[in-house]
């Protein structure tokens, strides 16, 4: 019997499942979420595709599981009620936050709510300093008086963070231990266990996170776990973190800051891993949806990580630079930049007479126009539709009727006659301005990273990407573009690319050429033995657990550090030197600059990796969709590329047609996406089914 | 005023153009070398066209808003035609297009086949640019001689050689080159970039539509603008607010007073009336006068409207030459950070005459500076510069915020635990103050303290700070906030310190500096009981002054609002109250609640 491994990715809207067979098939489905227990929907949805091709849980090998359950506990702030002990004199270090604001010339501007009101952070009296001696010693009473204060508001979890525990945790242990005897099941974090790295802030809103969301987390794969045991399926399930690896359930429910962002890693690791298997070297992936578009970049089969970033800050801001929209997490993630642009956009005509697209959306509900659910204003779907980029009478895939000629009235009346440009144009401007909106999500993980774009090649799925990929290359010079099997359900897919990861991390700071080398290498060996033991957990030994360290250095005096690979082995002066070399570079090639050797460079922190391997490749090269072409072949259709090109007879095919190359025009409708190839452009199917575009 | 062209390819070359001037603004922030550039965001990037003027400018300091175009002109007095490819132009003197000594103007002729096109502009804020006091911020230098290095318009890159003259001079009279030259860089990468990108955006349009479109951009700035300020009633307000002093004569207020005239779609600020410029550093350019009346205006015009030239002709500002809004030679004018937060301040309450339900009160009066320096043991100098603020005034439809930058700069403060780890000190406090806050229906955000221990053997403090004498101001009820306050050594001898001031400091010394508490909007007894509730549950607001201010009376064992209670304070509050008519502004604490209350 095919035995299969399951992809399992939960939206706001939908849940999308993959089941990926040892002999290469593949099923898809897409049900509704079901909000108030996401776990029913994966269980519901398994069952169906159970039902369909008569399989049972004992043919599930395997559970793969991207999840927004805890990112959308911190944005609605439905978390557990938490409460925080920390050093006297700083109880206000989490609300306070950095001062800045995300947003400039706005004095409506409110901030995110703290995850822990004041009266639940509690000052005890003690104090280490920035070496690690303790000035004030912990007064066991006075943490007791805290701690029982906390229970007795009822909180159910707390968090601990102390100033410059990163340099020595006593005191915090000591208050964790009050907690473990005053209340053993309590749900309680220690910073110096979330994040052992300078800087109170980060540091104090880390562990908050983790706490808050433990409780829920928990809760959800208890109820997960419960749902499938009942369906009978046995497999184990892991989960998606928002740094691209795999973690088991257990690691999860215990560290849950590390699966925040665990919804749209998957399609970043399945783009990081065809990308390999294509001999891509450099690939940026553009992920765009109903409401936001999300880019990442890929480098030698790597996604770039970042150290830390804002739960739901990226698309309440309008630039990188302007922090301060959601809640601090330093927690290693792959490094995507988002905007608030998708399908649902709204295009409007502002004061001056210039056409805007987003950052209001139509949402799902109630949607662009053409959907025929009570939008009132023009979307850049409805602009797709207009253009006849989408089919004009149903989704693909046929389950939601269209109704083109709202799309055409609202955009002849809103915004054609008020430009006075023709409808096509006019329509054509709109997605050309939502590209160009989009292009900032790629150009913040490119050329604000010192990357040209143009040497990479552009991934595009979810349910907009590939209607956008060549509009979005075009426009950045990009060539190559890749577009790979059940685009629309990509995320879950990609979920079955992934290999077990975990990530330690500790504050070191030392001047490089002066560190103690034996102090950092038991520093590093400290690290490297918590990932073996976390892999050996997992069932990862020996050549399957694979361990890279890496470090966080900086110039003396910046505050800024970069991350580059550690030389494996002992860490000796020749090591040293490769080191700072390898810095030099990183910091050339990011900033265009570096400085003369007479800088001294500072290690801040060190990282280990321990990656968990699988036996075998996971994804066969060869795979079959279960949905393939429709039953019958749409019809050829006009559609509108730009004044100069004006309408042409476009065709409308399948994926497979395009197992022979071909020039656009042409259309390419799937189950679950839409792909537009532009005239004079070259399409054709690789061995893998991705289909390839060549500008 | 030209209607635009093609809408579509404009807005995707204004999309381009202003996606540049970030870009500038993020490279300078990764490639910094000082905290006070990166965590105070201290600086602006922008593009200009080849006559000058402001095309965009990237989203960082409010307060640099305008100060380009200013500082541009002076390279084009005196280079003219002799701006070549491969130039680069560095300046800061005050009297000449600068600002203050320590923000270094750096720019970069854009060239297009010997056509110049347009100039990527920069201009950071410096740790050092040498002078008496280290950090070049002291606000009671009395003259532009004593703050430091002043740098007319010269070639740093001439047709990209590097002025090595002009760099040995600078690396003898800074006292941390090393960061200098290191900001420098950061400057000259942002400026490289644009001109990158820019080219490429001359590859894709050409030159010729270029050029068009930088002043399509523009003039559709203006238009923006016209329109948004068209919704406003029209009319002329004036606004009256005082600095304590400035730090050298001491007790001797200072005058801000500001006519806003708001006619059609035009506005127009006027600072006739203002003091006449002081001894102390707190003078102001024009150039910086004009970025607080902008960064006033701008907050009370809906969002997105683009930062350019376009958005300048709408809003004239005046100020006479001699006054505080307008210096002079030999006007010292370091701190002047100082007067443009209570500038906007100023044009706020002025706007608020204008539009009352679309401004805060007075928020804690922009940030304190303060700065710590000297020589360790090794005669290795360190210096330590902390701007700190946070705290809005009551707005007419929520709270001020709390733990938040000012409007007129996007700051954040430096992590503690890297403090600790760098500089010579302990930092003992950053928490929020109890009943600081001015009360009103939305009260002013929660002002906080800092507590510094110095941990070397002698340095130097240097602290200017305000809103001591002359408190923020509340409006339509709301009452002002507390007073700030320094204090040396709180546990031990709890000194009383001035304001501003610079003095010797030994190991073991504490400065307490405590923040002036944001004005409060509208009457406080309506405020929402549960409101004042959450206040004292979380230690903001005590039970007393839950009484006095609120009229609000709390069961604190079910943590309850006392509906009854309440009612009948208030009542009897509102008796006591007789005839009194709370003034529009409020300066000082209203004398009927609290005698009410007792």
């Amino acid at each position: 019997m095919t035995s299969f491994r399951v992809g399992v990715d939960i939206g706001g809207t939908f849940t999308d499942i993959v089941f990926l067979g040892d002999d290469g098939r593949i099923l898809t489905k897409k049900v509704s979420s079901s909000v108030d227990d996401y776990a029913r929907a994966i269980a519901d949805g398994l069952g169906e595709v159970f039902r369909e091709y008569k399989l049972n849980g004992a043919g599930v090998e395997e559970i793969r599981h991207g999840t927004t359950v805890a990112s959308n506990a911190i944005l609605e702030q439905k978390g557990a009620k938490t409460g925080l002990v920390t050093t006297k004199g700083f109880r206000d270090v989490l609300e306070i936050r950095d001062l800045r604001m995300p947003r400039l010339y706005d004095i409506a501007w409110e901030k995110p709510a703290p995850l822990v009101e004041r009266y639940l952070r509690i000052a005890v009296n003690e104090r280490v300093d920035a070496h690690g001696n303790v000035q004030v010693p912990l007064d066991p009473a006075d943490a007791e008086r805290a701690v029982d204060k906390l229970l007795a508001e009822g909180v159910e979890a707390i968090a601990v963070c102390l100033i410059n525990s990163f340099a020595n945790p006593a005191h915090e242990q000591a208050i964790k231990t009050i907690i473990r005897r005053r209340a053993p099941d309590l749900p309680c974090c220690i910073s110096f266990e979330t994040l052992p790295e300078i800087k109170e802030y980060e540091r104090t809103s880390t562990t908050v996170i983790n706490a808050y969301v433990t409780p829920i987390v928990a809760s959800y794969l208890r109820s997960l776990r419960r749902q499938l045991d009942a369906a009978k399926i046995t497999a184990p399930v892991l989960l998606m973190q928002s740094n691209g690896g795999l973690t088991t359930a257990e690691a999860a429910a215990e560290r849950p800051m590390n699966i925040i962002e665990s919804g749209p890693a998957g399609g970043v690791v399945g783009a990081q891993a065809l990308a390999k298997r294509l001999g891509l070297a450099r690939i940026i992936t553009f992920d765009m949806g109903g409401t936001t578009a999300k880019a990442a970049l890929v480098e030698h089969g790597e996604a770039t990580r970042a150290g830390e970033y804002q739960v739901g800050g990226g698309i309440m801001a309008g630039s990188r630079l302007l922090t301060g929209a959601g809640y601090r997490l330093k927690v290693p993630a792959i490094d995507l930049a988002e905007v608030g642009a998708g399908g649902g956009s709204i295009v409007w005509i502002d004061a001056g007479g210039s056409m805007q697209v987003g950052p209001r959306s139509a949402g799902a509900h109630p949607g662009p126009l053409c959907y025929d659910l009570g939008g009132t204003e023009p979307t850049v779907t409805d602009a797709s539709v207009v253009l006849g980029y989408i089919n004009p009478d149903y989704l693909v895939g046929g389950a939601l009727k269209l109704n083109a000629r709202r799309s055409h009235a609202a955009f002849e009346e809103k915004i054609a006659r008020a430009l006075k440009l023709p409808l096509d144009h006019a329509a054509y401007g709109a997605v050309q301005i939502a590209a160009s909106n989009m292009i900032r999500a790629i150009k913040a993980v490119s050329s604000e990273r010192g990357r040209d774009p143009r040497e990479f090649a552009l991934f595009a799925f979810g349910g907009n990407g590939p209607l956008f990929a060549a509009m979005m290359a075009e426009a950045l010079n990009m060539k190559h573009i890749v577009i790979p099997p059940a685009p629309g359900l990509f995320s879950s897919f990609g979920l079955l690319y992934a290999d077990v990861e975990y990530h330690y991390s500790r504050t070191l700071r030392r001047l490089l050429r002066k560190c103690d080398l034996a102090e950092v290498n038991a520093a590093w060996d400290a690290l490297a033995n918590e990932a073996r033991g976390q892999l050996a957990r997992g069932g990862f030994t020996g050549v399957r657990a694979r361990l890279k360290r890496s470090a966080a250095l900086h110039y003396q005096g910046q505050t800024f550090e970069l991350t580059v690979p550690a030389p494996d082995g002992r860490l000796d002066a020749r090591a040293i030197t490769v080191l700072e070399e390898a810095f030099g570079q990183e910091h050339e090639r990011t900033y265009g600059h570096r400085a003369g050797p007479e800088e001294p460079v500072e290690l801040v922190n060190i990282a280990v990796v321990g990656q968990g391997l699988a036996e075998r490749s996971l994804v066969p090269d060869r795979i079959r969709l279960d949905r393939g072409a429709p039953a019958t072949r749409p019809a050829p259709r006009k559609a509108y590329f730009g004044p100069a090109l004006g309408w042409l007879e476009t065709p409308v095919i399948a994926r497979a047609d395009l197992a022979t190359p071909r020039e656009g025009p042409c259309i390419v409708e799937e189950y679950d996406a839409t792909c537009v190839v532009p005239p004079k452009a070259r399409a054709r199917l690789d061995v893998a089914g991705n289909i390839v575009i060549e500008l | 005023m030209s209607e635009i062209r093609d809408p579509i390819a404009f807005e995707l070359f204004k999309n381009a153009i202003f996606s540049i001037a970030d870009e500038m603004a993020l490279t300078v922030f990764r490639t910094t070398y000082s905290g006070v550039l990166k965590d105070n965001m201290d600086y602006s990037t922008a593009f200009a066209d080849a006559d000058g003027k402001l095309v965009a400018q990237g989203l960082t300091l409010p307060g640099h808003l305008g100060s380009i175009p200013t500082a541009l002109e002076a390279v084009m007095r005196h280079y003219g035609n002799d701006i070549r490819a491969g130039d680069v132009f560095i300046m800061n003197d005050p009297f000449d297009g600068g600002m203050h000594l320590p923000d270094i103007f750096v720019f970069k002729p854009i060239f297009d086949n010997g056509e110049r096109l347009a100039f990527a502009a920069t201009v950071c804020h410096h740790t050092d640019v040498g002078g008496r006091v280290a950090g070049s911020n002291a606000s009671d230098s009395t003259e532009i001689y004593a703050e430091g290095l002043r740098i007319p318009p010269l070639k740093m890159y001439e047709e990209g050689k590097r002025n090595e003259t002009l760099f040995a001079f600078i690396e003898k009279n800074v006292r941390l080159p090393v960061k200098v030259f290191g900001d420098l860089r950061a400057q000259l990468a942002a400026c490289h970039i644009a001109e990158k990108q820019f080219k490429e955006l001359v590859a894709r349009h050409g030159a010729p539509t270029v050029k068009l479109y930088m002043q399509d951009v523009i003039d559709y700035a203006e238009r923006v603008t016209r329109a948004a300020l068209r919704e406003l009633p029209d009319g002329t307000v004036s606004f009256e607010d005082w600095i304590d002093d400035d730090g050298v004569e001491y007790g001797k207020p200072i005058r801000l007073f500001v006519t806003i005239t708001k006619k059609g779609d035009e506005l127009t600020a006027d600072w006739t009336g203002t003091s006449p410029q002081v001894k102390g550093a707190i003078n102001n350019t024009l150039s910086y006068t004009k970025a607080a009346v902008y960064t006033a205006v701008r907050s009370v015009l809906p969002p997105g409207i683009p930062n350019n030239e376009g958005t300048f002709r709408a809003i004239k500002v005046h100020a006479p030459p001699g006054t505080i809004a307008n210096l002079v030679l030999p006007a010292a004018c370091a701190a002047r950070g100082l007067t443009g937060f209570r500038m906007v301040d100023c044009c706020f309450g002025a706007m608020a005459m204008l539009v009352p339900d679309k401004v805060f009160a007075a928020s804690d009066g922009g940030n304190t500076g303060i700065s710590i320096g000297g020589y360790d043991a090794n005669r290795t100098p360190f210096i330590y510069v902390d701007f700190t603020c946070g705290a809005w005034g009551g707005r007419p439809w929520a709270d001020g915020l709390d733990g938040n930058s000012n409007i007129f700069a996007n700051m954040a403060s430096h992590s503690i635990e890297v403090t600790e780890a760098e500089q010579p000190l302990q930092i003992l406090a950053y928490e929020f103050m109890a009943d600081r806050a001015g009360p009103g229906k939305f009260r002013g955000g929660t002002p906080f303290r800092r507590d510094y221990r110095f941990l070397e053997g002698e340095g130097t403090l240097q602290v200017r700070s305000d809103r001591r004498a002359f408190r923020p101001y509340g409006l339509y009820g709301g009452e002002p906030g507390k007073p700030s306050n320094n204090v040396l050594n709180p546990d031990g001898e709890s000194r009383q310190l001035p304001a501003k001031f610079t003095m010797a400091i030994t190991r073991g010394d504490v400065l307490r500096h405590e923040l002036a508490g944001p004005g409060g909007w509208g009457d406080p007894l309506a405020r929402d009981p549960a409101a004042v509730l959450r206040d004292m549950r979380n230690e903001l607001v005590s039970a007393q002054a839950a009484r006095a201010d609120y009229g609000v009376v709390v069961d604190t064992v079910a943590w309850r609002v006392d509906a009854a209670a309440t009612a009948e304070l208030r009542a009897k509050i509102r008796a006591a109250r007789k005839n009194y008519q709370a003034p529009k502004v409020a300066w000082r604490d209203a004398p009927k609640l609290s005698t009410a209350a007792e």
